[in-house]
């Protein structure tokens, strides 16, 4: 990609007393990407995005948003920004309507047709004029998405969203992100320690423990790469029979009655004509993808937290 | 970027869009004309409009002080405990700016209330008492009018409810809790006066520098100064004020710009 990044953060570090909480972290985050940010309790997943958005300090390192230093030129930075860091709290004795009234008058390009238009969006337009103290988790979660998006950043950073919403709540925002990703190129930011919900949503993510980014690896890149081998489960009448067709093509074995292999794309399809021609039925191609969960403990361990 | 006017808006909406800050105006709008026709009922020397103004005006600024503490406090600590903080301070504005919009709003809170307060005692006492004219009543021998009287009383007295104010959102913004700043700032309201006269009385010059020796300026209506045993001019007393003024809003600016947001 040669495009500029939206937002580059650069040896970012971040001492407290005499603890380093964030150990020279550094990324980027593309235009269109969503970026997962996925650590253990305590591993530092909020005190970056709060680095990020201007509300701590750097120690060291620095971070850029479209181009400008968050350190030094904070107004032009943050312009392009939009966030909910950790929950979303609002104004409880204004109504949800005068909240994000509150939010739009600080930024200048805000009319009060794209307030409507956010009201909408997050499905809030029965209750918007309701008191926010009147509001449930999920009705907060999604004022606060309304805040985050209302002017059109280009960086979109979220600090686990999905919390309190419920599941058509959390399916509605991971399609809403993709689509605010594709369609308008905003990058997108966003932390869990949901590891399924992360590999639904993003197409990179970075792995943290204890301040430090141990991995950062694509999501949406796997499952789409050609030449990978992948483990494959092929759901046949006669596993047994189909194993001796495989004979001296590879090492298959049988799991829970299904014919296991390592094989490509390409593989999958020249293997499943010889089943066919062989008079085996097929039933179901499945390709099993480690889950990054799988992953994610692998490496983290089951350490306690910090 | 932006207008800064908005911000003003904003700062109001939370001051005003909320019940309490209607039951202050409540008191200060029903207290002149309740006091005033007990008065009226139950004492049978005739009272002047005046007489009955300043001694409203007396009560109404200590209740004034308190509200106006009780909002500034709650500007900055308020975001805090809220947690807004973390939305309000991720918007294209310094924070420098914002904090600027919370200190003249609540001074804006103050000034209307006092506004309110003036109109209020004086039409009250005008209606109950009827109007006395425009005499020496107020300051007897020193011979300043009514009116110059009630209007430099008010404004010596709004002079040290900024100061005070200042200080209550010098603690709101320096340790994030507005229990602590109400609480220190209304002590400093009252304890100020009790420590103005025992330090009076001490002779030794670092006396005039202190603050509390000069929240009292209205004494120089009368043309003596605050402190018995030192006499003092009205600018030096409003030149100690400056310096405190300068001093807390220091305080507060510097410790907002820094810190770290963990609310
Ligand atoms: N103000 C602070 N002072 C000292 N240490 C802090 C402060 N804030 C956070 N920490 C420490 O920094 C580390 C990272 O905390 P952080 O909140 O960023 O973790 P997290 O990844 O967001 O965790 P979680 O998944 O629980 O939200 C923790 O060990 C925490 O104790
Ligand atoms: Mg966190």
């Amino acid at each position: 990609m040669s495009q500029a990044p939206v937002v580059r953060l650069q040896n970012v570090t971040k001492v407290i007393g005499k603890r380093t909480i964030i150990d020279r972290v550094s990324f980027e985050v593309q235009p269109g990407e969503v970026f997962g940010f996925l650590g253990p309790n305590g591993s530092g997943k909020t005190t970056t995005i709060r680095m990020i958005v201007g509300l701590m300090g750097l120690t060291e390192g620095d971070i850029q948003i479209a181009g400008h230093s968050v350190r030094k030129e904070f107004p032009k930075a943050i312009i392009h920004v939009g966030a909910i860091v950790e929950n979303p709290e609002m104004y409880k004795f204004l109504t949800g309507y005068q909240n994000l009234l509150h939010y739009a008058r600080m930024n200048p390009s805000i009319t009060k047709e794209r307030i409507q238009e956010v009201i909408e969006l997050v499905g809030l337009q029965g209750r918007i004029h309701d008191k926010v103290k009147k509001y449930s988790l999920g009705m907060r979660q999604r004022l606060g998405v309304a805040q985050a998006v209302m002017h059109r950043p280009k960086l979109l950073v979220l600090d686990e969203p999905t919390n309190g919403l419920d599941p058509a709540g959390i399916r509605e925002l991971r399609d809403y992100l993709r689509r605010l990703a594709q369609d308008e190129g905003t990058a997108v930011l966003v932390s869990s320690h949901l590891l399924s919900e992360m590999e639904l949503m993003c197409d990179r993510v970075a792995i943290l423990q204890k301040g430090q980014i141990i991995d950062v690896r694509s999501i949406r890149g796997q499952t789409v790469d050609k030449a990978a081998s992948e483990e494959v489960q092929f759901d046949v009448d006669h596993p047994d029979a189909a194993l001796g067709i495989l004979e001296g093509q590879g090492s298959g074995k049988i799991v829970d009655g299904l014919l296991t292999l390592s094989v490509d794309r390409t593989g999958i399809a020249a293997l499943n004509r010889r089943l066919v021609e062989a008079g085996i039925n097929v039933y179901g191609i499945r390709v099993k993808t480690k889950s990054l969960e799988d992953q994610f403990l692998e490496m983290t361990g089951s350490e306690t937290i910090g | 970027m932006g207008n800064f006017w908005n911000l003003i808006l904003n700062e109001n909406m939370k001051i005003y869009r909320r019940v309490r800050t209607w039951i202050m105006l409540g008191f200060i709008v029903l207290l002149p004309p309740l006091i005033s026709i007990l008065v009226m009922i139950f004492s049978d020397g005739p009272s002047s409009n005046w007489n009955m103004m300043m001694m409203e005006s007396y009560i109404l600024f200590i209740l004034v002080t308190i509200f106006t503490v009780v909002i500034a406090s709650e500007t900055v600590a308020g975001e805090f405990t809220w947690g807004t903080i973390k939305l309000l301070l991720i918007r294209p504005w310094s924070r420098s700016t914002i904090l600027l919009s919370k200190y003249l709003s609540t001074l804006m809170f103050a000034l209307t209330f006092i506004v309110a307060a003036f109109i209020v005692t004086l039409l009250v006492n005008i209606v109950v008492f009827g109007y006395s004219g425009n005499a020496s009543e107020l300051s007897g021998t020193v011979g300043i009018s009514d009116w110059e009287y009630a209007l430099k009383y008010y404004l010596f007295q709004f002079i040290s409810l900024i100061i005070i104010v200042t200080f209550g959102f010098m603690m709101s913004s320096a340790f994030r809790s507005s229990g602590l700043a109400i609480g220190l700032s209304i002590s400093f309201l009252f304890a100020g006066s009790i420590v103005a006269n025992l330090f009076s009385v001490i002779d030794k010059d670092w006396v005039k520098y202190v603050l509390f020796m000069h929240l009292n300026l209205t004494s120089y209506i009368q043309g003596v100064g605050p402190i018995p045993n030192h006499p003092t001019t009205l600018g030096f007393s409003l030149a100690v004020l400056a310096g405190y003024f300068i001093l807390f809003n220091l305080i507060s600016w510097t410790v907002f710009r820094k810190r770290d947001i963990t609310a």
